[in-house]
């Protein structure tokens, strides 16, 4: 917090309000602080907390009596192959998504940057439109282009004679997860390249005018300036799409349900299958579930800060550190 | 709590009107649409704010829309309606219950043992809500009302209207295609055995010249191979019971019998027809309704699935000419044996009224009106063969189609009832509480046989049986050590006649 001083009290430390008395002299602000934190404690903080304290019960969600069972739920998980191999389906599933798309992204945002580029407005809305679109309807719509009995696509396939027969594209457990990482990519580039194009405004338009003087072609500009200076945003936008990857529900819950045989069954399939659509003749398991949940923002967070390390380190080495 | 009673109007009378409008709502399609609730039962408090019922919805939702909005108008109390998929009532009635705003009545959450809701408080019973209580249930077939069930204690807790007698998993057929398949004499009689399936499913495929395909089946949705696996084994002579704890299991020897030739053979059915090229391509990626929808389009020429398809297709694709007839049997021999349910009310149709509910009163009018013959009528004439009333002499007298009176008489014919454990011992509620099932299920292995990702249909089958059965011996020891009494002999009832239903006698004798 900055402190005003008088310039009698330069070389001394300026005199600290006390801490009540600093709000009150803010209380407005804090005030319109208030709905955002309701609702922030409602949405965000208390179901993370009630997760953890979920975790450690037996319960199914239907009974009053709960059993409390300490770490079992945590034990069970780490034994269970099932959540194992979800858990591992969806990093596989982020790595085969965000790389993609943000290079695709960057792709678009420097080609529709340019300003001498006609209808520029007009393709980023079509490639930003996916983004708009709901998951639900975009999944029905994806399984009937991918249909192997009559979608468009393998109708395309065939006439064009790439392939021999139709492919099950969302039905074969060795395809499945490769197909969806492809309705992902096409659905969330349009965000990327958005975020792309806001690290773009940062790049000073002298230094464009400059290398147009000098007669630099424009892939030159491109690696040679335009990179390193939004590579810095990179971080921050890897971060967003692997977190958007990471919650591939909807799109896998509207196209093939975790299936077939559990082939597209990533964290958050497992952790809605345990909570409420348990097999026939099985009460939920809101316990194991909220244990699943606890781990996979464990995990999620471990690689958060992971990045977040790397990025410093990156930055240290570049003699960043401090700058910023 | 004082009992509601019909004042003013004898029960001779009220019969009367009621056998009268049975009449009247036979009499054709514009009488029968309005109802007549009779007067308001003696000491029928004021209501308190509006009837609120819940449902999945469906055919029996168009049902209880249109009558409860009659009632209200009839009663002079404002009613609200709610129809909601599985997905969404499973986690609805258990918020509104904890937050008390659950409707006054409702299904129960699918997984949910009714055992379990009433120690947990969620119900009440019945008995003092319906006029004339005991007269009116007795009014109900055999088996309608059954301890365990929908009695508890004694006391009526789930109020049914419809019956689980009805084929779920019967083969309906694009009859042209079956007929130039050579299959022409198929139907209600006569059943399919698996090769002559297996057959006509590649000469469906070959005639049409990639136009369609034999069999189609809604593979994304787990719960169908199960239910089909299942089915096939039944018409095989496994006596295995059908759906929830029990599926699978054998109900002579109490053991899972994943693994009997039956199923082996049921299993293999459905791959052989994949092998061959004959089921619809894409069908672990389609859910039921979307299968549905492929078959009345002409790609496909078979389909194993329940009768409520009856009454829609015929109302949205009037002119596409289809079949049904009993699942397929193994062969000849195999043909007359039957499908067996575990009850004979239907559970997921089966009403449940609010512990807390605001006007119990109005739901057991309601309810007594819908459980009368009147009602029972009124309710055939749109739940029809998919969710039938659960009066046989109602779904008769109803104006229904052919194909559905066909499927009705094909219910009677091969579905019985299975004993069933949880009715024999009710504490088995507490064992299903804690029982966890292993994954895979029966329904998620026949579709990673399907999907190629599981090998060798036996041995992958007998590695469940066996799964199966340790989890429920697990379930069992910890429900015993949480003070239930029960035991695997529960699940075993060495001396039941197949052939026939297991009724409150066969309970008796055990």
């Amino acid at each position: 917090m900055v402190a005003y001083a008088n310039v009698s009290d330069i070389g001394s430390p300026p005199p600290r309000k006390r801490l009540v008395a600093r709000i009150w002299s803010a209380r407005l602000d804090y005030l319109f602080l208030v709905p955002g934190l309701i609702i922030f404690g409602a949405f965000i903080v208390w179901p993370l907390i009630a997760s953890i304290y979920y975790s450690t019960l037996d319960w199914s969600g239907f009974s009053r009596n709960a059993t409390y069972v300490g770490l079992a739920n945590f034990r069970a998980l780490l034994q269970d192959s099932y959540f194992l191999s979800a858990l591992w389906r969806s990093f596989v599933f982020t790595l085969m998504t965000v790389p993609l798309q943000m290079l695709l992204g960057l792709v678009f945002a420097i080609v529709l940057n340019n300003k001498l580029l006609k209808f520029s407005t007009l393709f980023r809305a079509l490639i930003f439109l996916p983004v708009v679109a709901p998951v639900a309807v975009i999944g029905i719509v994806w399984v009937l282009l991918l249909s192997p009995f009559n979608g468009p696509i393998n109708g395309y396939l065939l006439d064009g004679h790439l392939v021999q027969r139709a492919i099950d594209f969302l039905g074969t457990p060795n395809l499945v997860m490769w197909s969806l990482a492809g309705i992902f990519v096409w659905k969330w580039t349009g965000i990327t390249m958005i975020y792309w194009l806001a690290a773009l405004q940062t790049v000073p338009d002298e230094l464009y005018e400059a290398a147009k003087l000098d007669g630099i072609r424009m892939r030159q500009v491109v690696v040679h300036i335009v990179l390193p200076i939004i590579a810095p945003f990179a971080a921050v936008i890897a971060l967003i799409s692997a977190i958007w990857a990471l919650n591939v529900f909807p799109l896998i819950q509207a196209t093939t349900e975790g299936g077939p045989f559990f082939s597209s069954e990533v964290m958050e399939v497992f952790i809605f299958r345990n909570a409420f659509a348990p097999p026939s003749g099985q009460f939920p398991r809101l316990g194991y579930a909220s244990a699943a949940g606890v781990l996979f923002g464990v995990a999620i967070m471990f690689l958060t800060i992971l990045q977040a390390l790397a990025v410093r380190r990156a930055r240290a080495r570049r003699g960043e550190n401090g700058n910023d | 709590m004082h009992k509601i009673s019909y004042g003013g109007l004898s029960r001779r009378s009220f019969l009367q009107s009621t056998a009268a409008l049975g009449v009247v709502a036979l009499a054709g399609p514009a009488l029968a649409q309005s109802a007549d609730f009779g007067p308001a039962p003696k000491g029928l408090p004021p209501a308190n704010g509006p009837v609120r019922w819940l449902d999945t919805g469906d055919q029996k939702g168009i049902f209880i829309k249109k009558y409860l909005t009659e009632f209200g108008k009839a009663r002079d109390v404002k009613v609200v309606y709610d129809g909601l998929p599985w997905k969404q009532l499973n986690t609805v009635v258990p918020l509104g219950i904890s937050n008390n705003s659950a409707p006054d009545t409702f299904n129960l959450p699918q997984t949910l043992e009714p055992a379990v809701a009433i120690s947990e408080g969620w119900l009440q019973p019945f008995d003092d809500y319906i006029p004339d209580f005991e007269n009116w249930k007795k009014a109900f077939p055999d088996g309608a009302f059954v301890e365990g069930i929908n009695v508890f204690g004694g006391k009526t807790y789930g109020f049914t209207f419809s019956t689980n007698r009805r084929f779920e998993n019967a083969v309906l057929f694009d009859q042209k295609m079956m007929n130039e398949a050579g299959y022409d004499k198929i139907g209600a009689d006569q059943a399919l055995t698996f090769s002559e399936m297996r057959d006509a499913a590649k000469k469906i495929t070959k005639n049409s010249k990639g136009k369609a395909f034999g069999f189609i089946i809604g593979g994304s949705q787990v719960q169908r191979w199960g239910d089909v696996a299942t089915m096939l084994a039944q018409r095989g002579g496994a006596p295995v019971g059908f759906r929830g704890l029990i599926e699978g299991l054998n109900l002579k020897t109490g053991e899972f019998a994943f693994d009997d030739d039956a199923y082996v053979a049921g299993v293999e059915l459905l791959l052989g027809m994949r092998d061959d090229g004959s089921v619809f391509p894409g069908s672990l990626t389609i859910i039921a309704p979307q299968a549905r929808s492929f078959i009345t389009q002409g790609a496909a020429g078979m389909i194993i699935q329940g009768p409520w398809n009856i009454p829609i297709w015929e109302k949205k694709v009037p002119n596409w000419n289809f079949g049904v007839s009993p699942g397929p049997a193994p062969d000849k021999a195999a043909m007359e044996n039957p499908v067996w349910v575990g009850q004979l009310p239907s559970s997921t149709n089966m009403m449940w009224l609010n512990a807390k509910a605001k006007n119990p009163a109005y739901v057991g009018d309601f309810d007594h009106w819908f459980g009368s013959m009147a009602g029972q009528i009124a309710y055939a004439e749109i739940g029809s063969c998919g969710d039938p009333a659960i009066f046989p002499e109602a779904s008769k007298k109803a104006d229904l189609s052919k194909r559905a009176h066909a499927m009705l008489a094909m219910a009677e014919k091969y579905v019985r009832i299975s004993p069933n454990p949880f009715v024999r011992n009710p504490e088995l509620g507490k064992v299903a509480a804690v029982y966890i099932a292993p994954t895979p299920t029966l329904s998620q292995t026949v579709q990673g046989l399907f999907a190629g990702q599981l090998k060798g249909v036996k041995e992958t089958l007998k590695k469940l049986s066996d799964a199966q059965n340790k989890a429920l011996d697990a379930a069992i020891a910890k429900a015993k050590s949480q003070g239930a009494k029960v035991s695997r002999n529960d699940f075993v009832f060495a001396d039941w006649n197949p052939k026939t239903d297991f009724g409150p006698a066969d309970y008796a004798k055990l």
